[in-house]
């Protein structure tokens, strides 16, 4: 009997700004909506310990989208994206999910994101709290300037950079394969990819001055932040959470920036109980 | 979602050669197991138009898996991979294919593959006749050789090397579309996997000698060329097929090294009468 | 037919071609590199600097400096510029392949930007059919 997991992969059509895309998403699980979002540079892989754990798509309907130009989510067959600069734009990513949220029928998903991911949670809170019943943001900040290097796209240098440096940005003691992992998926992205993406993290993405308006009676917010993360560091995260009142905030002790596949058994750990919280109250 | 593809992708573990993997496939259709090989570097999507094709999924369970290192199947989580230089052989190729249709329960499927999948098929075709319908092997050559593959894995040279090298592979003619699509695939690998599978494709792929011994009276084989391909050229299979006695060589004009996917109208000009012949049709 | 990058008249039409490509501005935007093109016993140095033609210089002198060169006969250079070029001539990699032209030089930094050399060529295939 050969294992095979419970993890659907789909294709769907989806139209945002006016261009139609085909993008691939995963799922596993019954119950809330948990929409997640990977990071710069990654795709849906990253979420792939939480799509296989029971103990959360037994409460939960996760999903695990590929953005396009991630993964197996193809560049849009319609646009002649080859004759431009991909750069992903907070506008297109705040549309982006919530029409696939709203293409999928799920009922104020529970969002879920990482690095670029958790950036996007504070910006879902602050511009769609009716879309969502709550958002965990992983390595969320208010402001992450000049990290779209241009090494990370640049005709004479390879995939092993990206691969080296997000290897980089987990935790010394997290099990080796998994880091490994991380720097893996990151080095097999398209060269704009990863850049282009950082456009976001590190140019459009900035929420200063803007989280106290922030209600969070009609959006949970939990923020996590991993204690070795150099990039957006547990006291940006602590401070961007500050400025939100009745946010609720921790740091991971021993992990990195991508808690999620570095050590996805000790993330865990603070992960489900604001998994289980939100099933009580939201 | 108004639209879906209705294509199901799932996660498989299989073990090859004492070495656990967690094997991403994707299928759709039901009948005869159509088991779809992708060439080097990219992954099952390079077949998304056969899979999406009813006149095909309604006669076959179309069947494709993203070979370890490729796409969506990472590396072995159980193997010091960081330490070996990624290196795809024969033997590997083989015994995977073996171990995943066994694992699906694919009952003598039909073996389609391009470029390197396409020689594997032959390695197939000879040692286990008994275990598959039929070969349909796209730019498949007898052998091939390259002096040096260190430029395709390289520190100082991007993935746009990779989309570059392709692009004038395939045939002018084809939609610019499916040629960008193409191309987008193969600067999405990771930097070590094409160079390894080139190591499989240009070093260990050698069916010098043994030809003769592959029997077409119980699996039949069918080698399709593109007219363009500057990499595997008509002749060069045609030479091929001529030493394989029942073997049928049809040269696909329009079409260059990139078959599979880079015209999938032309494409299914030339397979469809094939895959109606297998299935008695 | 004159190769369209060996013709005095028609090579400041082609540097402007390909400067304006969208295509080749993104690829070759690092590039500062002096590529050789060689048609039989005729040569030409196209001057990159960063990511911009700065000159098509004809008639280079001998010891004139290139990073890497791209060479072929008359008669491939003829069915490379084609608008629909035959089989094995239909860019670098297929024309290398097959024996058709050859790159001579600092292949690493040739491929690194072949992208952008792939580009140039569409360009100066255009130009050729005008």
């Amino acid at each position: 009997m050969f294992k095979i997991e419970a993890i659907t992969g789909k294709y769907g059509y989806l139209t945002v700004h006016e261009v139609e895309y085909r993008v691939y998403f995963e799922e596993n699980g019954e119950g809330i909506p948990l929409l997640c979002q990977h990071t710069a540079g990654g795709d849906g892989r990253q979420w792939r310990h939480l799509l296989n754990d029971e103990e959360v798509t037994s409460k939960y309907r996760v999903v695990a989208v590929d953005l396009p130009y991630h993964g197996k989510s193809l560049p849009p067959e319609a646009v002649g994206w080859w004759k431009e600069e991909y750069k992903l734009t907070k506008s297109f990513f705040v549309d982006f999910l919530v029409e696939f949220s709203h293409a999928l029928g799920l009922d104020r998903p529970v969002f879920i994101g990482c690095s670029m991911g958790g950036h996007m949670a504070l910006d879902l809170a602050l511009e769609r709290p009716d879309k969502f019943r709550a958002v965990i943001g992983l390595e969320s900040a208010e402001f992450t300037p000049g990290l779209d290097l241009i090494w990370f796209d640049h005709p004479r240098i390879s995939g092993e950079f990206k691969f080296a440096n997000l290897f980089e940005s987990t935790a010394p003691s997290s099990p080796e394969n998994y880091r490994r992992e991380v720097g893996w998926v990151y080095s097999q992205s398209a060269p704009p990819v990863f850049r282009g993406d950082l456009h976001y993290y590190s140019v459009e993405h900035n929420v200063t001055g803007q989280l106290q308006q922030i209600d969070t009676s009609r959006i949970a917010v939990y923020l996590l932040c991993g204690e070795y993360d150099f990039a957006s560091t547990p006291e940006m995260c602590r401070q961007a959470a500050s400025k939100i009142k009745g946010a609720k905030y921790k740091e991971m002790k021993g992990l990195g920036h991508f808690p999620i596949v570095e050590n996805y058994k000790l993330c865990k750990k603070y992960l489900m109980p604001i998994l289980e919280e939100i099933t009580k109250i939201h | 979602m108004a639209r879906f593809d209705r294509i199901k992708g799932d996660y498989v573990y299989i073990e090859v050669q004492n070495v656990e993997y967690r094997v991403y496939f994707e299928e759709k259709g039901s009948g005869i197991p159509l088991l779809c090989q992708h060439s080097a570097v990219t992954d099952g999507q390079q077949w998304r138009h056969v899979l999406n094709d009813g006149d095909i999924t309604s006669r076959y369970r179309v069947i494709v898996p993203d070979l370890p290192y490729h796409g969506k199947s990472l590396p072995p989580e159980s193997v010091e991979w960081w330490k070996e230089e990624y290196r795809l052989t024969k033997s590997f190729f083989k015994d995977f294919i073996l171990e995943f249709s066994h694992a699906l329960g694919l009952e003598r499927p039909v073996f389609l593959g391009g470029c390197m999948g396409g020689c594997l098929g032959l390695y197939l075709a000879l040692e286990h006749p008994n275990k598959f319908k039929a070969v349909v092997g796209l730019e498949c050559v007898l052998r091939s050789e390259e002096a040096s593959l260190d430029f395709w894995d390289h520190p100082r040279i991007s993935n746009n090397f990779k989309a570059a090298a392709t692009w004038s592979l395939m045939a002018p003619g084809s939609p610019e579309k499916y040629r960008r699509e193409t191309v987008w695939k193969f600067s999405q690998s990771a930097p070590s996997v094409m160079k390894g599978d080139f190591h499989y494709f240009f070093k260990d792929h050698n069916l010098t000698g043994q030809t003769q011994d592959i029997d077409t009276s119980r699996i039949p084989i069918y080698l399709l060329t593109g007219e363009y391909d500057a990499v595997v050229s008509p002749e060069d299979t045609r030479r091929l097929a001529e030493q394989i006695k029942g073997a049928r060589f049809i040269e696909m004009k329009g079409l260059g090294h990139l078959s599979l996917c880079e015209n999938p109208e032309a494409l299914k000009r030339y397979l469809m009468p094939i895959l109606k012949d297998i299935a008695g049709v | 037919m004159k190769v369209v990058f060996l013709d005095s008249s028609k090579v400041e039409g082609l540097r402007n071609a390909i400067n304006n490509d969208t295509e080749f501005k993104l690829a070759a935007r690092f590039m500062s590199e002096d590529v050789l093109l060689e048609v039989d016993e005729s040569r030409c140095i196209v001057k990159v600097q960063d990511g911009v033609v700065t000159e098509i210089k004809l008639n280079p002198p001998s010891d004139a400096y290139w990073s890497f060169s791209i060479k072929a006969t008359a008669e491939s250079w003829d069915k490379l510029l084609q608008s629909s070029p035959p089989p094995f001539y239909t860019g670098l990699n297929a024309g290398m392949m097959r024996g058709n032209l050859q790159i001579i030089g600092n292949m690493e930094v040739a491929f690194a930007y072949f992208w952008a050399m792939n580009r140039m060529l569409d360009m100066m295939r255009e130009l050729q059919n005008k």
